[in-house]
């Protein structure tokens, strides 16, 4: 049996982030989905709907009176606020442990993605996306392919370390070199095999622009901008560090300028606060 | 007690019971005073270098610059007995992503705003871990005011 077909098995004994999720992601892309709707799916999750009344009646939403249900909480902070809730509340579990295997410690991973998931939604807005929570999921769980890959990775960790320290490779091309699959393959079967959908499945595939033919796709642009964007402010980097590959072709091609990223890293200073909360959600 | 620096924030301390730290520093910059007389120092966490991009945000987090967060690190510490010609300085951070040229490089333009507020004020660094595609932990006890720094999947070092 080879390294892939172990992790292929590895893939299946995972506990997938629970449907809820791509139910919401399918809704969010349906153009007659109400609120109702979607307060509908919440609450078939009792736990869900717990945790996340907790978070809209926080002081942090500065509510004048508590929401008392779903459709109370749609109402009172608008359907994308509760889908993100709903969704980093889904993907909590998977997300929240320690990764060794990348020097991530208890709750690296999940600082990272949650921070990751608040900056692209200001990418996205950048660039006109109309489809944020696509692209707030999308940067929220991107790197689930390390959770595979991290035994793997610590490993051969000197070999792909050398690569990177030695002989300009970035860490995702180093990965890919020793081990054969890199985390963001890894992470676009993961996302396959729990049925996400083809979008979304190419956006963890290209988050780190594998494939420089995709730099005009805006969706994931604004995946891979967030993701850079993220690894400078540096909130819950690994052993992995800043190790990929930066290309401003792609700032010049969307349109971003420079004062556009210091504007964007500038406003996740402010929004620190929101990264807090939903961080709790774990 | 261990007094947590975050992203855009400040903490000075003369208790010397006290460590101030501040996580993963990626293009931001660390900036550590220490003043051994007074015994006294801080860390500040600044994002970028040039307040002048939005004013109404350096006014409401002024440490996220470094044009306005690094006089007021200087000051806290002033308040607490420091004195300029006795302070010891070390900077981390300012890393950059890979092919991260002109500038995009936030990090690089991170540590030019500091290096060039430091020659303006003849202000000299002790020591410095900056650039490269690392990102830092750094921490100091304000009792010896030793600086460790750890780099994620590593052990911490003393500098």
């Amino acid at each position: 049996m080879t390294a892939l077909d172990n992790m292929i098995r590895e893939i299946k004994d995972l506990t997938p982030i629970p449907t809820v999720a791509n139910r919401l992601l399918e809704m969010v892309e349906e153009p007659d989905s109400s609120m109702n709707d979607i307060a509908q799916i919440i609450q078939y999750d009792p736990v869900m709907t717990v945790d996340i009344l907790k978070t809209c009646n926080s002081a942090y939403m500065g509510l004048k009176m508590p929401a008392e249900s779903i459709s109370d909480a749609v109402n009172m902070l608008g359907t994308d606020q509760i889908i993100e809730l709903a969704l980093v509340k889904s993907s909590a579990k998977v997300l929240s442990g320690d990764r060794k295997g990348y020097g991530l410690e208890q709750g690296d991973m999940w600082r990272y993605s949650v921070s990751s998931a608040v900056i692209a939604k200001e990418v996205a807005a950048q660039l006109g996306l109309n489809n944020k929570s696509t692209i707030f999921t999308a940067a929220l769980i991107k790197d689930i392919g390390k959770i595979i890959l991290e035994k793997y990775v610590s490993k051969d960790f000197k070999k792909i370390n050398t690569l990177v320290k030695e002989s300009n490779y970035s860490f995702r091309e180093a990965e890919k070199k020793v081990i054969g699959i890199d985390h963001a393959e890894m992470g676009a079967l993961i996302a396959k095999a729990w049925k996400f959908s083809p979008r979304m499945i190419k956006l963890i595939h290209h988050h780190h622009l594998r494939d420089e033919s995709m730099m005009n796709d805006k969706e994931i642009a604004a995946v891979y901008l967030a993701d850079c964007i993220c690894m400078m402010v540096g909130n819950g980097v690994g052993a992995d560090g800043l190790s990929y590959r930066f290309k401003d072709q792609i700032m010049k091609m969307h349109g971003i300028s420079h004062s556009d990223v210091t504007g964007i890293i500038a406003e996740f200073g402010v929004n620190i606060n929101e990264v807090n909360v939903l961080l709790k959600m774990a | 007690m261990k007094q947590i620096v975050g992203v855009a924030d400040m903490k000075v301390s003369n208790n010397p019971t006290d460590d101030v730290i501040t996580y993963s520093l990626g293009s931001c910059i660390g900036l550590v005073i220490y003043d051994p007389v007074a015994r006294a120092g801080g860390i500040l966490h600044y994002m970028l270098p040039e307040s002048a991009i939005d004013k109404e945000k350096a006014s409401k987090k002024p440490f996220m610059f470094a044009d306005t967060g690094i006089p007021r690190l200087f000051k806290a510490a002033y308040a607490m007995g420091a004195k300029k010609p006795r302070i010891r300085i070390f900077v981390a951070g300012g890393a950059e992503i890979l092919d991260q040229n002109g500038f995009f490089n936030i990090g690089k333009r991170n540590y030019l705003a500091l290096k060039k507020m430091f020659f303006k004020n003849k202000v000299m660094i002790d020591k410095q871990e900056v650039g490269g595609n690392i990102n830092r932990t750094i921490r100091i006890e304000i009792a010896s005011g030793d600086i460790f720094m750890k780099t994620s999947g590593s052990k911490e070092v003393k500098l």
